[in-house]
């Protein structure tokens, strides 16, 4: 799933192509404030950047303020100061303190779940090549698709059955039953290895199985993972 | 150059500090000029730093004043709209990162329950540990799946051609338009278990008509 080239030399002239053009604008740009930031909060520098887009939009940061800094450059004053001023900064100073801090939180956990989906990626492949179920749909033969389905038609049975027996319990807590409703069991499934069976599939005999109230997803409000 | 993390706050060792200072003006001045050549766009960087009574500039003197002139040109409107300073960019940065994160953690929840339902599927795992929200999510993945896969079934069915076995029912019956269509996709990309040669098959199927389709149609199956 590899998206972007990777590291490439750059020649340092005008892009020839105007839509690479537009996103080097707009990555190195971003880049740009990013590492303008990181030297504000690192060493304490007071920076101001403007940049023209192709577009002849402008794009500006600054720290603590762009028009302050303008101000200060062009009237080569020293910054007032002033107790009202110091603590006005001060107070933006612990606000940009807290952001960072904030940010590093979330860029940390962006890397977690980057690492676990690498580690589900990789036990996926390795799972693939011992099963041939869980190899895309695309690749797979008639027969295997009509097995596959039947397999997961069951286990979709059992998944009812287990989510309907839960929802017993925890309305059955408060109330407690006067007679049983369901087998205090599960049936042991027995697998069957008929001639269209391939080696490793399950399938549950439906006849073992008693599913009563059907298990209705909307309740939930739920539509999946979203 | 060694990839240490470095912590995103003020740096208290002063050596430190301002040697990092040094290297990171520098890049920074690099990249600002790398990015006016490369997009040819105007631009400059005005720094400020304890280090110095007189702000580092980018490209110079002059080239500054220019741009800020142009700047300045500008209708107060179009200067402020893509203004930040470090608290805007900041919550900017963590909101873009949020979204990152958030979409990155449903597609592993997804991975997740992908591997259970084959876990489950072959018995490796039973149900009973699972609760209510894995169970809701695992059947809405099944669900996927099996819709996936009937899809799969009938694209494969739709040409109805003959079965191997089938050798009795060489005569097709008349087609649809659309089920015509969907032979003809048939034909352009044959299955492999089909195993005959296109070549042979571009006369149409539903056409009853020349007796001599019937005849190619047993060659190419039954050779």
């Amino acid at each position: 799933m590899r998206k972007s080239r990777g590291r490439q030399k750059v020649e340092m002239v005008k892009m020839p192509n105007e839509s690479n053009l537009q996103v080097t604008f707009s990555k190195r740009r971003s880049g740009l404030f990013k590492k303008a930031s990181e030297l504000c909060t690192l060493c304490g520098a007071e920076i101001a950047i403007i940049v023209f887009s192709p577009g002849k939009k402008v794009f500006s940061f600054g720290h603590p303020c762009v028009e302050a800094l303008i101000e200060r450059f062009v009237t080569r004053n020293p910054p007032p100061s002033s107790g009202t001023l110091q603590l006005i900064e001060a107070h933006r100073n612990a606000n940009v303190r807290e952001l960072n801090a904030q940010l590093t939180q979330v860029l940390n956990q962006l890397e977690m779940e980057r690492k676990r989906g690498e580690e589900l990626n990789k036990l996926r492949k390795a799972s693939q090549a011992q099963c041939w179920w869980e190899l895309p749909i695309e690749e797979m033969e008639m027969h295997q698709l009509e097995q596959l389905k039947a397999s997961l038609d069951e286990l979709k049975k059992n998944v009812t059955q287990q989510a309907d027996r839960i929802l017993i319990q925890t309305s059955s807590n408060a109330n407690p039953p006067t007679q049983l409703i369901f087998p205090t069991q599960i049936p042991t499934p027995t697998t069957t290895n008929g001639p269209n069976q391939q080696p490793g599939l399950f399938v549950v005999d439906p006849k073992n199985i008693i599913s009563h109230l059907p298990f209705n997803y909307g309740s939930y409000g739920s539509r999946g993972f979203f | 150059m060694t990839r240490k993390k470095v912590k995103l706050a003020y740096i208290a060792n002063d050596s430190a500090r301002k040697a990092t200072y040094k290297k990171r003006k520098r890049g920074l001045m690099k990249k600002v000029s790398e990015l006016s050549t490369l997009c040819g766009i105007e631009a400059c960087a005005i720094i400020f730093s304890p280090y110095d009574s007189q702000p580092e500039l980018w490209p110079s003197p002059i080239g500054v004043q220019r741009v800020l002139s142009q700047f300045k040109k500008m209708p107060e409107m179009e200067q402020s709209k893509k203004m930040v300073n470090q608290e805007t960019f900041l919550r900017q940065r963590i909101a873009k990162a949020n979204e990152q994160l958030k979409k990155m953690r449903k597609d592993n929840r997804e991975k997740e329950i992908t591997r259970l339902m084959f876990q489950s599927l072959t018995a490796a795992k039973g149900l009973h540990g699972l609760n209510m929200l894995d169970l809701n999510d695992l059947g809405w993945l099944i669900d996927q799946n099996l819709k996936d896969i009937t899809i799969r079934i009938d694209s494969l069915k739709k040409p109805s051609l003959p079965q191997p076995q089938a050798q009795a029912q060489a005569q097709a019956p008349p087609t649809t338009q659309p089920q015509t269509a969907a032979w003809l996709m048939e034909l352009v990309s044959p299955q492999d278990q089909m195993g005959f040669v296109g070549d042979d098959m571009l006369l149409p199927f539903g056409d009853q008509t020349y007796n001599h389709n019937n005849a190619m149609w047993s060659n190419a199956f039954f050779p």
